[in-house]
């Protein structure tokens, strides 16, 4: 694959779009440059969406502040607070019961499975692909009703606390039979999804090829996630996660880097997602969901990386006298934004939307100060 | 009931502004609108995103500073009768973000919706479930049949 | 005598464009309700809300002053599409037979044709609040590119219809000079003539050919979904028609439901040689086919994205070249 070089000479014509678009659906302004309807670069203004939530949590209590971290994002709220509480418990050395974190282990799976399909139903959408979309939407529905009944709340279910998780997420046995029939609703629908999409030669003859973002280039932006592991590259935090020692699951990687390989790969991952569900299911440990045998006490800055579905989440606060201090969020789409606008280059002006699409953007979180190192 | 009120309480085009938001309440309106379980069009919700053809204007999100003027614009683009759903806590009150500096004026938030333009309906929730939404957006069918 | 006769042709050739006026507005609502809601297992709107019901309203609301260069041209636009699908439905009533300039291919084509130009032209003098309008600050210091022109996303919708012109709609003329080769002749009168002595000309190898040459053609002209490049929802959102709103709006609602019957319509005159006259129960036909056109048409499109130019342009020429191969065996 020949390396893309984005055109700084002439440009023929400039076409901004949003920050209202229907294929973006979230506000942010993309300008692209274009030649005879071939993009020849992008360039993507964040910043729209800035609301400061880390200035907010400056000096709040820290159970506060984790509760906060939801509100950045509202696709993987979970994951903010799971990342969240887990950097607090990090630093002041608090023990978690083994149920909570299977819980805990459960809900970041299941919005991993909620985030993927409103991906594929996002990009079936951008597709124009109206049947696909609506049929990953009411597999999701499923999903969200299980969040609804873990959590309480279809979007921000404030699962975690410091010490486990509330115990109003604490899952008795009908919870759990109702969690297993569902994954095997999901798991027959979904399959049934993936054959019909993959077998549909003019929706693959669209996506092949589309939006390429090769192995070289995706690790000099430092790329994260699917969409680092959809150009081959098995790096998955998961991996290392104390959380996940006791699940046996694959780390999905897709040759390619283009659309189908994105598409695809957030499909076989939702299988794995499914199957490690299954795992917690089986294996959840008795006992309490929540440890309040704990002390507060000042701590140096304390960091803590997940593998969230977008890819890698940082969080790192110092605690003083039991407040937030010097809060810094880094979320995972920000480190995608350089592949967004890599892999519009080159593609029809139709498909640019698909191609930042295939990246999983996530504007809400991303509104950050940004620097390429490149070395 | 006239042939006025008559078509348009049966065809009515939603449109959606997001104006910086977590992103939360945007999804499960999609997802109302979008996904066969709910189904807005059942009810002739039509989703557009056309401010031309719009009737109803869907807002969430506290209205960053760089959202202020693009959502006038399209406010304004809009031929009469129009209406606007704020939903959402950020959209009513503006949510967890309003008083992100404390005492000092915030510079990046606009909102609540209600500064910048005219709110009809007002749709609490943080997130806003689908069911709410479409209540909200079939509650201002009243309004949309008084009016010229 | 003679005027008595004339009065009488015109009463029945008005009535019949009416009566396909009013089947035509159910046509939307027929292909949402029951082909694409059906397909993505939901209820969907009501069958008259689409095409009769969304008109009506937007009859009802205020008129806005359009953004564009030339607005009066721009507003005209639509009511111009509208008096072309009418001037060709009353092309195709054998009551405009006596009109041989009128009832002619070449009338036909030409009048398609400024149906197509139509488009370039809405698309060009569009300027909607969605792209380059929308108040943001863009050429800021530390953008790239911060001499560039800048263009609205109609003026690529714009662009493209202009392509479509050139090549896109080929098929669709091809099949409908495929009855010719049959007929040899480029009345209609001779056609459904032709047709009413031999049999259907869609009954025959070439005939068969040509009417899915004329389906895909179809489909093209109406731009619907997996050739609607010209008002795809990834990038150009409504294309052309982004700045109609009120009543001009309501005209290119109703345009779209009255062309997809016209079409249907020209189709069963060319390749079934039935006319439409509403004193016979032969219209029944003629609305039957135009019926089957918008089921086949959902169903296409609720099966497949959108193109790009990357796959347009091989379709096209295979469509071309199947028509090309239609008019070859009809004229062996």
């Amino acid at each position: 694959m020949d390396e893309k070089v984005p055109r700084s000479n002439i440009i023929e014509t400039e076409i901004p779009m949003g920050t209202v678009h229907p294929a973006a659906l979230e506000p942010y302004r993309v300008r692209f440059f274009v030649e005879d309807e071939i993009v020849q670069e992008a360039e993507i203004t964040i910043g729209v969406n800035h609301r400061g939530i880390e200035r907010i949590m400056e000096g709040l209590p820290v159970e506060k502040a984790n509760s906060l971290t939801e509100k950045i994002c509202g696709i993987c709220s979970n994951s903010h607070i799971w990342n969240s509480c887990r950097t607090a418990e990090m630093g002041l050395g608090i023990e978690i019961p083994e149920r909570a974190l299977y819980i805990r282990v459960i809900m970041g799976e299941l919005e991993r499975l909620h985030s993927h399909f409103l991906y594929l139903a996002h990009g079936c959408e951008v597709l124009s692909h109206e049947t696909f979309s609506m049929r990953v939407f009411y597999l999701r529905e499923i999903v969200m009703e299980l969040l609804a009944m873990i959590g309480g709340n279809r979007v921000q279910y404030g699962c975690s606390v410091l010490g486990g998780v509330r115990p109003r997420c604490d899952l008795d046995e009908a919870k759990l039979l109702r969690l297993k029939n569902d994954m095997d609703a999901i798991e027959e629908g979904l399959t049934g999804f993936v054959e019909r999409f993959t077998a549909d030669s003019i929706v693959m003859s669209r996506i092949t090829g589309i939006g390429v973002l090769p192995q070289k280039q995706a690790i000099e932006l430092a790329v994260t996630g699917p969409t680092l592991r959809a150009t081959g590259v098995a790096r998955d935090l998961r991996t290392t996660m104390f959380e996940y020692d006791n699940f046996d699951f694959n780390v999905v990687t897709q040759p390619d880097g283009d659309v189908k390989s994105n598409l695809v790969m957030r499909a076989l991952e939702s299988f794995e997602s499914i199957k490690i569900i299954r795992q917690a299911i089986a294996n959840i440990p008795e006992g309490k969901v929540v440890n309040r045998d704990w002390e507060m006490f000042d701590t140096d800055i304390i960091e803590s990386y997940i593998e969230v579905p977008r890819g890698t989440l940082y969080h790192s606060y110092a605690l003083e006298s039991g407040r937030v201090r010097h809060c810094i969020i880094r979320t995972p789409s920000m480190a995608n934004i350089g592949a967004m606008q890599y892999a519009c280059i080159g593609d029809q002006i139709t498909d640019a939307q698909l191609c930042i699409v295939q990246c999983d953007p996530c504007f809400t979180c991303t509104d950050r100060a940004i620097e390429i190192i490149r070395r | 009931m006239g042939i006025k009120s008559f078509s348009r309480v049966r065809a009515i085009h939603v449109m959606l502004v997001y104006t910086g938001g977590c992103n939360g309440c945007d999804i499960e309106i999609v997802n109302s609108i979008l996904s066969p379980r709910f189904d807005a069009e059942q009810y002739n919700v039509y989703l557009t995103w056309n401010p031309r053809e719009a009737d109803v204007l869907v807002v969430t999100g506290p209205v960053t500073h760089l959202n202020r003027k693009p959502l006038e614009e399209i406010y304004n683009a809009i031929p009469n009768p129009k209406l606007v759903v704020a939903a959402g806590s950020c959209a009513l009150m503006g949510g967890v973000y309003k008083n992100c500096y404390g005492d000092i004026p915030s510079e990046e938030i606009e909102g609540p919706v209600e500064n910048i333009i005219p709110v009809d309906a007002k749709v609490p929730g943080c997130a806003v479930r689908p069911q709410d939404v479409l209540a909200g957006v079939v509650s201002l069918l009243p309004i949309l049949l008084d009016a010229d | 005598m003679f005027s008595n006769v004339m009065i009488n042709s015109i009463i029945v050739a008005a009535v019949t464009v009416i009566v396909c006026f009013i089947i035509s507005t159910f046509l939307p609502g027929i292909e949402r309700k029951y082909v694409h809601a059906r397909i993505q297992q939901r209820i969907g709107p009501l069958v008259i809300s689409p095409g009769i019901l969304a008109p009506i309203k937007f009859i009802f609301k205020e008129n806005v002053k359009v953004e564009s260069p030339v607005p009066g041209l721009y507003k005209s636009l639509p009511v111009i599409c509208f008096i072309v699908v009418t001037c060709l439905l009353i092309a195709l009533t054998p009551q405009a037979f006596a009109i041989p300039a009128l009832s002619s291919l070449v009338a036909i084509v030409g009048l398609l044709k400024v149906e197509e130009i139509c488009y370039v032209l809405m698309g060009a003098l569009s300027k909607s609040v969605m792209s380059v309008r929308m108040p943001f600050p863009d050429q800021i210091k530390g953008a790239v590119h911060n001499n560039a022109a800048r263009s609205f996303i109609e003026d690529i919708s714009s662009r493209r219809s202009l392509r479509m012109i050139t090549y896109g709609s080929f098929p669709l003329y091809l099949a409908l000079f495929a009855p010719i080769t049959q007929a040899r002749s480029i009345f209609l009168a001779d056609i459904v003539s032709y047709q009413q002595a031999h049999g259907p000309f869609l009954f025959t190898v070439s005939g068969a050919i040509a009417a899915i040459v004329f389906f895909i053609g179809y489909m093209i002209i109406l731009n619907e979904y997996p050739f609607s490049i010209i008002k795809a929802k990834s990038d150009v959102i409504e294309g052309p028609y982004m700045e109609y709103a009120a009543k001009y709006r309501a005209v290119v609602y109703l345009t779209r439901g009255f062309f997809m019957m016209v079409l249907g319509v020209l189709f069963s005159v060319l390749f079934l040689g039935i006319p439409p006259l509403i004193t016979s129960w032969s219209i029944l036909v003629n609305i039957i086919v135009a019926l089957i056109f918008v089921f086949m048409m959902g169903i296409f499109s609720a099966f497949s994205p959108v193109f790009t130019n990357r796959q347009l342009l091989p379709t096209i020429l295979g469509t071309t070249l199947l028509g090309v191969l239609a008019i070859v065996i009809g004229l062996l």
